[in-house]
């Protein structure tokens, strides 16, 4: 296929992740899990019901709408279940730009969504601000929550968007989030430190990429 | 005055009828009537704004209903008024359109039109947020499309098209996460 798919572990070193065994302590709030093959079982049972929040921010969210149809019908894969409540949904997907009136909102929802949890940048705008270099565009929403999976295009083809749900899934058998069990949320990082310095008060918008850790 | 190429379209024969009312009850008010492409367009002194709309609304020759959409405008070229306001305006009853400007300069208030068309709210607020065009009267003007600490008036010729305008743009997230 002729997409190219960006992914934060590289296509190389997921392959070879399949090789390695479940290493580490995983945390959650309120308690740590140590990854047995029980952990395997349940990453197996949860990618084949991915069910991402039904959420658009832009003109990306059009194609995120073809995937959904019938022609490409991500339901094949137990994806098509999309919830209108952050509650009930394993991840979302940032189908657009975010203007910085909304980045809160997103926040939100990012927060509210019950662990484990995986998200999916779609497209130029939301993994780095695309063309809108100006006055109302976050200039990549990983300045303000973790992502897994990086989809670039403007907008990407539904194919792409598949192949990302793909390595999501893949994430999801191998129990792997952006936030690495830390529950490390750049934007809660960046408001702490802005309270703690009391400079500014707010954020800039040129908040230093947190780098996601990698798997 | 006409436009090349559209003045052949006719006006439609209802807003001929509206326009002779207003031209009648107006006359030299109307400072300047453009007709193109099958369509008019008034333009006002912006003391005469709110007579001239809300008789525009209220004469059954005119009988506009609604308010399509009221917009700002920049024209940083037009030294001593550079700021317009045009609003566009439908009649449901006679299916004809309208047209109506006003040139401002830096500063001056427009009376607001939420009065006559509750739609105006959301227009007028973007027209103050975008361009600093001050609608007096109006019930509640807040920045609609930018956060409420946002400073400057973004769709200004002069406000800076790219970057975050020497750090003034943020995000603020105290509060609201
Ligand atoms: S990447 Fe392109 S299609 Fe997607 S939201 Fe941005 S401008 Fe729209």
């Amino acid at each position: 296929m002729d997409c190219s798919l960006g992914n934060i572990a590289g296509r190389g070193s997921q392959e070879e992740a399949f090789d390695e065994p479940l290493g580490g302590p995983v945390r959650f709030p309120g308690g740590i899990a140590m990854p047995v093959q029980l952990e395997k079982v349940l990453g197996f049972g949860r990618s084949f019901s991915f069910w991402p929040l039904l959420f658009g921010l832009a003109c990306c969210a059009i194609e995120m709408m073809a995937l959904g149809g019938p022609r490409f019908d991500m339901s094949r894969f137990g994806m098509e279940a999309m919830r209108a409540s952050p509650r009930q949904a394993d991840g979302m997907i940032i189908a657009g730009w975010c203007s910085i009136k909304m980045a809160p909102r997103v926040v939100r929802l990012y927060e509210q969504i019950p662990d484990p949890k995986w998200v999916l940048a779609m497209g130029s705008c939301a993994i780095s601000g695309n063309i809108w270099d100006t006055y109302h565009v976050v200039q990549g929403i990983d300045s303000l929550i973790p992502v897994d999976v990086y989809v670039p295009g403007c907008p990407p083809r539904p194919e792409a968007l598949w192949e990302g749900l793909e390595m999501i899934r893949e994430r999801i058998k191998q129990s792997r989030h952006a936030y690495d069990g830390l529950r490390r949320i750049p934007a809660r990082e960046a408001l702490a430190q802005a309270t703690a310095s009391s400079v500014p008060p707010a954020v800039p918008l040129e908040v230093p990429l947190v780098e996601v850790p990698r798997s | 005055m006409s436009a090349g190429g559209g003045a052949e379209r006719p006006l439609p024969a209802s807003l001929l009828a509206a326009d002779r009312a207003v031209l009648d009850r107006f006359g030299a008010r109307i400072l300047e009537r453009i007709e193109a492409f099958g369509e008019l367009t008034y333009c006002v002194a912006p003391g005469d704004w709110t007579e001239v709309l809300s008789f525009l609304k209220d004469s059954p020759e005119g009988a506009f209903d609604q308010l399509d959409c009221l917009l700002g405008d920049h024209l940083p070229e037009r030294e001593d008024r550079p700021l317009a306001v045009v609003v566009h305006l439908v009649s449901h009853a006679h299916g004809h359109r309208l047209r109506v400007k006003t040139a401002l300069a830096e500063g001056q208030g427009l009376p607001t039109l939420t009065g006559l068309w509750p739609s105006a709210g959301f227009d007028e607020r973007e027209a103050w947020e975008m361009f600093g065009i001050l609608f007096e009267g109006h019930p509640d003007l807040r920045r609609l499309l930018t956060t409420d600490d946002f400073e400057g008036h973004p769709l200004r010729k002069d406000f800076p098209l790219q970057g975050t305008v020497g750090g003034r743009i943020r995000i603020d997230l105290r509060g609201k996460i």
